[in-house]
């Protein structure tokens, strides 16, 4: 039924789903993946099984899983894909990274004010001064709460050249 | 009446000074992160796990309680204040709590969260001190077929629970056991999954999934919207109900609590059905249902009530089984793991202060945030009134400050962004993240219990049900999971939502 509503308004496209298509099509991918990088490893008899054995099957259980899905997307309406809005994630991921990258090299104080800098820009509403006042609030504050009062061990500063490391 | 007196050798452990102070840290710092926008008690608790890595187990314990009643509030007043859920518990907190905010009745809304919390804290402590020597015996006799069948059971609970499409649900499920099995096999300590990295050899933490998938995501999904919300100048009024509204909530408070009590003892976090369970009783019982979803006092009570009950008695089968049945319970498990503590029965017999020392600090975290969080409440609705642009930025630093602090690797906060951008994604597709978690928590022991129950069996699937216990988990599995397929069941649990 459904069927010739669509084709009266129109020729309607295979791929009825585009969500699960692509959502199953990625579940096979990856299920495939995982697969082959436990090739390596014994799977075990089911009397003594090894490593291999919950991994392997419970990736071909995702596998299938996905093929069900791709398969569904052709049979069943549903969503559209949805829209990824890119600039949140770019800037609070390079933010994580500059974070990662330089709390062990050049310390808290340092790492801290430049990534949130970077991650503040990840908002349309970013106003930099008002972020840049935030930023250096907040060092201190987690600098005095993380590193002085609740004692976590947070590199503070480390300048090799003035053989500075606290 | 032999709990009673372990109740009270608790509460002699849990009063000392330092564990006072502890729990009350714990409480204003779960409040402070726990009521940041989008922060649930998950990602919370993740945050600050690290602050307990330097105590003694039993005050590391304490103090953890404290954190997790604190992000609890905490999740309650951002929802009651800004109708922004922190976790799928406290949506339904928002439906009426948010509608007394509008109508300029927050403080009261805020006040009779408390209040049925603490009754329920209260009530559901001693549920818990009575419970757990009984159900500790019987998990004695529990073989590992018998554990494996009950963790099926949670995880097809779970997928009941689950919103949206219960075949999705299992996929979920699934990814989260796979996830689980990445870095040694207990048995043999070979690699798996690991790309060869050092950094992954040691598996994936849980506080990393809690602040990846359920902080920073939820970050990347806010920043869509942009500044749409705002506290608007809300007046929160007089935090103390007065009689008539005390009289209106009272039955409610003790029916949610009941619920809530019993829905948490279930494996398979239950305690999430717990709000959504005593919003529909009480607008059904009610003679007046019209009013709900327009500030009836009733709607906040008693979800808040089941809410608290249930998170207090998922604490049940960690104590006595070791089996912790939700995400907050496997941060708790991971928090024992480091002070070496292996959660399980023999808890109770061989560390009493540390048992009922926890036992009792959770009535103690209750009455905390009863008597001093929540005159604190201004402080709170200040903080949510700090611009989005800006608070994201200080969620993004507790994150990375959280995740370095577990291990001082560096590389953890990457694992962390990859899962951030996986659950960004699984909102794209409509996953749900939760059912992921729980094949997470549980994946590492099913495997181990399959392992050992099979080489028990030699290798026969037939233990599974000739064992009388093990075969009627694994029938109640199968049950719940035809139960979840039948659409009408289905349909009538998204039923509260409307009108």
């Amino acid at each position: 039924m459904s069927l010739l509503k669509r084709d009266a308004q129109g020729p309607h496209p295979a791929i009825r789903s585009p969500q699960n298509f692509v959502a199953g099509a990625f579940l096979i991918v990856a299920a495939a993946f995982v697969v082959w990088m436990l090739s390596g490893l014994p799977q075990g008899t089911l009397r003594t099984m090894g490593p291999a054995m919950v991994p392997r099957w419970t990736a071909i259980g995702i596998g299938i899983g996905g093929a069900v899905l791709v398969v569904l997307s052709f049979v069943k309406e549903g969503e559209a894909l949805e829209r990824w809005q890119l600039r949140g994630p770019i800037f609070v991921l390079a933010s994580l990274v500059i974070f990662a990258a330089m709390i062990r090299s050049v310390g808290f104080l340092v790492a801290a004010p430049l990534s949130m800098l970077v991650a503040g820009f990840g908002s349309r509403e970013v106003r930099p001064v008002e972020l840049a006042i935030f930023t250096v609030v907040m060092t201190v504050f987690c600098a005095v709460v993380f590193r002085g009062l609740l004692n976590q061990p947070l590199p503070m500063l480390i300048l090799p050249a003035l053989s500075i490391q606290f | 009446m032999d709990f009673l007196q372990n109740l009270a050798h608790g509460m002699g452990v849990a009063m000392s000074p330092i564990n006072v102070l502890l729990c009350f840290a714990g409480c204003m710092l779960g409040t402070l992160i726990g009521v940041l926008p989008g922060i649930g008690p998950i990602a919370t608790i993740a945050i600050l796990l690290p602050l307990t890595f330097g105590l003694d187990p039993t005050a590391a314990l304490i103090m953890l309680a404290g954190i997790y009643y604190g992000a609890q509030y905490g999740g309650s007043t951002a929802s009651i204040l800004l109708n922004i859920p922190g976790e799928s518990s406290a949506v339904v907190t928002a439906l009426d709590g948010h509608e007394m905010a509008r109508q300029g009745r927050a403080g009261i809304a805020l006040g009779i969260s408390a209040i049925g919390s603490f009754v329920a804290g209260t009530i559901a402590t001693v549920v818990i001190a009575a419970l757990a020597s009984p159900l500790a015996s019987l998990a004695l006799v529990f073989g590992p077929a018998e554990y494996f069948a009950l963790m099926l059971t949670g995880l097809a609970f779970a997928v009941l629970l689950a919103r949206g499409s219960v075949f999705k649900a299992i996929i979920m499920i699934l990814i989260g056991v796979l996830l689980s099995t990445v870095g040694p096999d207990l048995t043999t300590g070979q690699l798996r999954l690991t790309f060869g990295a050092v950094w992954l050899a040691d598996g994936i933490e849980i506080a990393l999934l809690g602040m990846g998938l359920f902080g920073i995501a939820e970050v990347f999904r806010s920043l869509e919207h942009g500044e749409a919300r705002q506290v608007k100048q809300t007046q929160i009024g007089r935090l103390l109900p007065g009689p008539d509204e005390l009289r209106a909530a009272a039955k409610p408070i003790l029916r949610g609590t009941l619920l809530g009590s019993i829905l948490g003892i279930l494996p398979g976090n239950g305690a999430v059905l717990a709000p959504y369970a005593s919003y529909t009783l009480e607008k059904k019982l009610s003679r007046t249902p019209g009013r709900f979803g327009r500030g009836a006092i009733e709607g906040v009570a008693g979800p808040e009530s089941a809410n608290n009950a249930g998170a207090q008695t998922s604490f049940i089968p960690l104590l006595t089984l070791g089996i912790p049945p939700n995400a907050v319970m496997a941060l708790m498990v991971g928090a024992m793991t480091i002070h070496g503590i292996v959660p399980g029965p023999q808890i109770m017999t061989k560390m009493p202060d540390l048992f009922w020392g926890l036992i009792a600090s959770m009535w103690m975290g209750n009455l905390m945030l009863l008597v001093i969080n929540l005159p604190m409440v201004g402080l709170w609705v200040k903080l949510l009134n700090v611009p989005y642009r800006l608070m994201f930025v200080g969620i993004v630093i507790f994150c990375c400050i959280g995740v370095y602090s577990i291990n001082s690797e560096p590389a953890d906060i990457l694992i962390m962004a990859a899962l951030a951008v996986f659950g960004y994604a699984l909102s794209k597709f409509n996953f749900e993240p939760a059912p992921l978690t729980l094949g997470f928590v549980l994946g590492r022991m099913m495997e181990e219990n399959l392992r050992q129950a099979l080489m028990i069996s030699r290798g026969s699937f037939l233990t599974f049900v000739e064992r009388p216990i093990a075969a009627f988990f694994i029938v109640l599995a199968i049950v719940m999971l035809v139960v979840g397929i039948l659409p009408s069941i289905r349909r009538g649990r998204d039923e509260v939502f409307v009108d």
